[in-house]
């Protein structure tokens, strides 16, 4: 299970989120601190109080690094003091309203990045090129084990040049379109020269300065009096408490012992509503696959695979494995990219078409093994649930949870269940969909035939800098694995939290962390 | 038992000591092929997706796979005697350090309970038996019927929803983390809900044998030669009744309690407390083997000891056990 977290969290975090266009990363965007400070219907925000959070899936595992996570308190502890040089917002556009007043692609293979000058680390010193040098190198270095190091894989990290003090040349190996989005990923964070994970001093540009940690226990937070947007943060401390269990954690916030606390179980949705507390309901573009391999029997014949999809009761799914928190799916992966084609018909279930297809293909009785694992919530539910949707056109589907899911068999299985997060369009190619991919379920592309050229338009896409040629690819791509891909994507799930009465701030957000990205960084939310 | 006799307490307690290393020693086996023998790699179980070639082999080095089995289990258990516990996988640190203020914390707990619950359930039990078939004597065996039938979680549950979030909001906190840091008793009223939840899933079993016991005493022919004497009723429930009740309950109490050592697990989890408990699931879930070994040893030398202790103990209040030593 920690070793499932932990890939769920690296692939999220390497995920870069889902895009707003080039042109926003490039434009000036709208100025720091303006499109952030809150408008609370009961007065403004007000200063002061020490902000408890409970967050599950953490252990002795925690870390705190800069630029890397584990576990997912590690994930709320990055947000206190660190920052990126992009920033998305909670609709998932990306915006200059982060370390850098702009990103700027010069040509397919070079961007320029421009830092906004005066701010300050938490020790005083300036922030300059020399850090985002640091930085970048750090992210770079394979021994490190960072989270971002494998968005890092087009950027030609020896070659970055210090232009002045505040503006950096980044050229690229290949040319690669998705920067400015990994710039924006949430552990793609600035940090000073020569800095050191925990134990060393936690120094960096954020809204909180690390007092104490105490790894599987709890860490606390001191405001950052010299935080360069004016007038945030507003707590004097933020402290965040490893739990077990969410009962625990339910019990917690209901007895007034934490503030907020992250995913809440559906089914205390409404008790916790019930009670005065807010619960925070975000649709996430996060997805529970069933992988079918396009090489290996029966999926190597397209029609089968096709069959399969129209047997998936897409709204039936979404109400049975998360209580209908999310929206359906259409058998394509990042729905939040600009470039999601929207035209696609919506997909749905179709039984007397999918028992002609199998019986076209020689597959009229099929029966077959659905590996998972207890892994991310709803791996197994949407297993079980398939399978009894399945069975309406005599598929027997023999679901196995497996704990050893991960080991040696995973990625050469033909049939299975697994999980992603939210991630643009290109960057969830490169992450399970190319023959390179580290997480290919479906051993996607096809070889010959239909589909073959899959890669190929990958490639011409990343070197496209105009984003409406761009999209025009990425759709043709999208098009292909609508008619001939090995996924089946069910529906796109929610990320469910809670907080007390009297947290002010909070918006529900289509980003991959929890909380509005843990109150974008414990800064735009406060006491009222 | 042994052939060669030690006369007298002392020599008992030394068999048992001798005895009860003799079940440390199986137990560690035991515990040992459990954990680090069964068929599969576990330095790969525990990397799991993030194996390499490298980290296997660093693994399998720091857990001593790669020598045969008996010289493996040879560095552990000299370890242990060393107080070496071996290093933590996930925290990557000594498994002492890790589980230090834990261990603390822990034993308040369970010390905490003990201490309300055995003089709480013996007077209960004494009294019900005192008052046979009166009120007092029903309400409380029927009650403690229905508590001994609840699980802790359960009853932990309800304490909660009574007196920490719906029925009396906030008299209580809900949870009862112990920051670091800082240790249990700094923040007493944390601890009386998981103390409550323990002493309820003790007090009823503990209540009913001395019940029982009580009874049979009671109806012995030294406790009614005690009365025929004349004796105030006090006395005689106090100097001559109570001790001879007391051996079988002992058993009970020292079993109990050795149960609380592993059943708080599920307690600390309820109520988020910093304890072993919460320690031992996680590093299940981690395949953090150093910590699950010294866990269990830890749990199985609780149990040896609290043996020892109640037989000692019964040995010290029946005369007949203790002449024929």
């Amino acid at each position: 299970m920690t070793d499932i977290s932990r890939r769920q969290l690296v692939r999220g975090a390497a995920g870069l989120a889902v895009v707003g266009g080039l042109a926003a990363a490039c434009g000036s965007g709208s100025s720091p601190g303006t499109s952030s400070t809150p408008s609370g219907a009961s007065g403004g925000p007000k200063r002061g109080g020490n902000f408890r959070l409970g967050v599950t899936g953490g252990g002795a595992k925690d870390i705190m690094d800069g630029q890397n996570i584990i576990t997912k308190p590690d994930q709320a502890r990055l947000m206190t003091a660190f920052e990126t040089l992009l920033l998305f917002d909670e609709n998932y556009q990306l915006t200059t309203n982060g370390l850098a007043e702009s990103v700027t692609q010069d040509n397919p293979k070079q961007y320029t990045i421009r830092l906004r000058q005066g701010i300050e680390f938490q020790n005083g010193k300036t922030m300059t090129a020399d850090d985002i040098i640091y930085s970048f190198q750090r992210i770079g270095t394979k021994a490190y084990g960072l989270t971002g190091y494998a968005a890092t894989a087009t950027m030609d990290i020896a070659g970055i040049k210090k232009l002045d003090q505040y503006t950096v040349r980044l050229p690229l190996k290949t040319p690669d379109a998705t920067i400015p989005q990994t710039l924006g990923s949430y552990t793609f964070n600035m940090v000073p020269v020569g800095y050191k994970a925990y134990p060393a001093p936690q120094i960096g540009t954020g809204a909180y300065k690390l007092k104490s940690f105490a790894p599987g226990q709890q860490s606390v937070h001191e405001r950052n009096p010299n935080y360069w947007r004016s007038g945030e943060p507003y707590f004097d401390t933020v402290t965040i408490i490893d739990f077990s269990d969410s009962t625990a954690q339910v019990n917690g916030l209901l007895g007034g012992q934490v503030d907020a606390m992250t995913d809440l179980p559906p089914s205390q949705v409404k008790v916790v509503q019930g009670r005065g507390l807010g619960a925070l309901v975000s649709k996430t573009g996060g997805w529970l696959p069933i992988c079918m391999a396009i090489d290996m029997p029966p999926f190597n014949d397209v029609r089968v695979r096709q069959a399969m999809r129209l047997l998936v009761d897409r709204p039936g799914m979404l109400e049975q494995v998360a209580s209908g928190y999310g929206f359906v799916g259409n058998d394509l992966y990042a729905p939040f990219d600009p470039g999601y084609d929207h035209a696609l018909p919506q997909r749905q279930q179709d039984i007397s078409q999918a028992k002609s297809l199998l019986k076209a293909a020689g597959h009229a009785n099929l029966s077959v093994d659905l590996h998972t694992t207890n892994g991310a919530a709803g791996m197994v539910e949407t297993a079980t649930v398939f399978a009894n949707q399945a069975s309406a056109a005599g598929v027997k589907i023999n679901v196995i949870s497996d704990p050893n899911f991960y080991g040696n068999q995973y990625l050469k299985l033909a049939f299975s269940v697994d999980f992603w997060g939210t991630r643009a369009y290109l960057n969830q190619v490169q992450q399970g969909s190319l023959p390179t991919s580290p997480y290919n379920e479906t051993h996607w592309p096809p070889k010959s035939g239909t589909g073959s050229n899959f890669e190929s338009l990958y490639t011409q896409a990343l070197a496209t800098i105009d984003p409406a040629a761009r999209i025009q690819i990425e759709q043709e791509m999208q098009q292909i694995e609508y008619n001939n891909g090995g996924y089946i994507i069910p529906f796109f799930g929610g990320l469910i939290d809670a907080y007390a009465a009297n947290v002010k701030g909070l918006k529900p957000s289509k980003g991959t962390l929890n909380l509005d990205s843990f109150g974008h960084g414990f800064r735009t939310i406060w006491f009222g | 038992m042994s052939r060669f006799r030690l006369g007298g307490v002392g020599g008992f307690i030394l068999r048992r000591l001798l005895l009860g290393i003799v079940v440390l020693i199986l137990v560690s086996v035991v515990v040992f092929l459990a954990t680090q023998t069964l068929p599969g790699d576990p330095a790969r179980a525990i990397l799991g997706r993030s194996a390499t070639p490298a980290s296997l082999a660093a693994l399998r080095r720091q857990l001593h796979l790669d020598q045969p089995a008996i010289e493996q289990y040879w560095t552990w258990v000299t370890g242990l005697l060393h107080g070496n516990l071996g290093r933590s996988l996930a925290a990557q640190e000594p498994v002492s350090t890790l589980l230090g203020s834990r261990l603390v914390n822990s034993a308040v707990l369970v010390a905490i309970a003990a201490v309300v619950s055995i003089p709480l359930s013996i007077a209960i039990g004494s009294w019900a038996a005192f008052k046979r078939e009166k009120a007092f004597d029903v309400v409380s065996s029927n009650l403690l019927l229905v508590l001994a039938a609840l699980p802790e979680f359960v009853v932990a549950l309800v304490l909660v929803i009574f007196l920490a979030t719906t029925v009396f909001p906030r008299v209580l906190p809900a949870i009862s983390t112990v920051p670091p840091g800082s240790q249990p008793w700094n923040n007493w009223t944390a601890l009386v809900l998981p103390t409550l939840t323990l002493v309820i899933a003790v007090a009823p079993y503990v209540a009913r044998i001395m019940r029982a016991s009580m009874i049979e005493v009671l109806e012995s022919d030294y406790v009614e030669m005690a009365r025929l004497k004349g004796l105030p009723e006090r006395t005689v429930l106090i100097r001559h009744a109570l001790p001879n009740a007391l051996g079988p309950v002992f058993q009970v109490i020292a079993l109990n309690l050795a149960y609380l050592a592993g059943g708080i697990i599920v307690v600390e989890f309820v109520f988020n407390y910093t304890g072993i408990g919460s320690a031992l699931g996680e590093a299940v879930v981690n395949h953090d083997l150093p910590v699950i070994q010294a866990l269990a040893m830890l749990i199985a030398a609780v149990y040896v000891v609290l043996n020892l202790l109640a037989d000692v103990a019964t040995i010290l209040v029946t005369p007949r056990l203790r002449t024929r030593l």
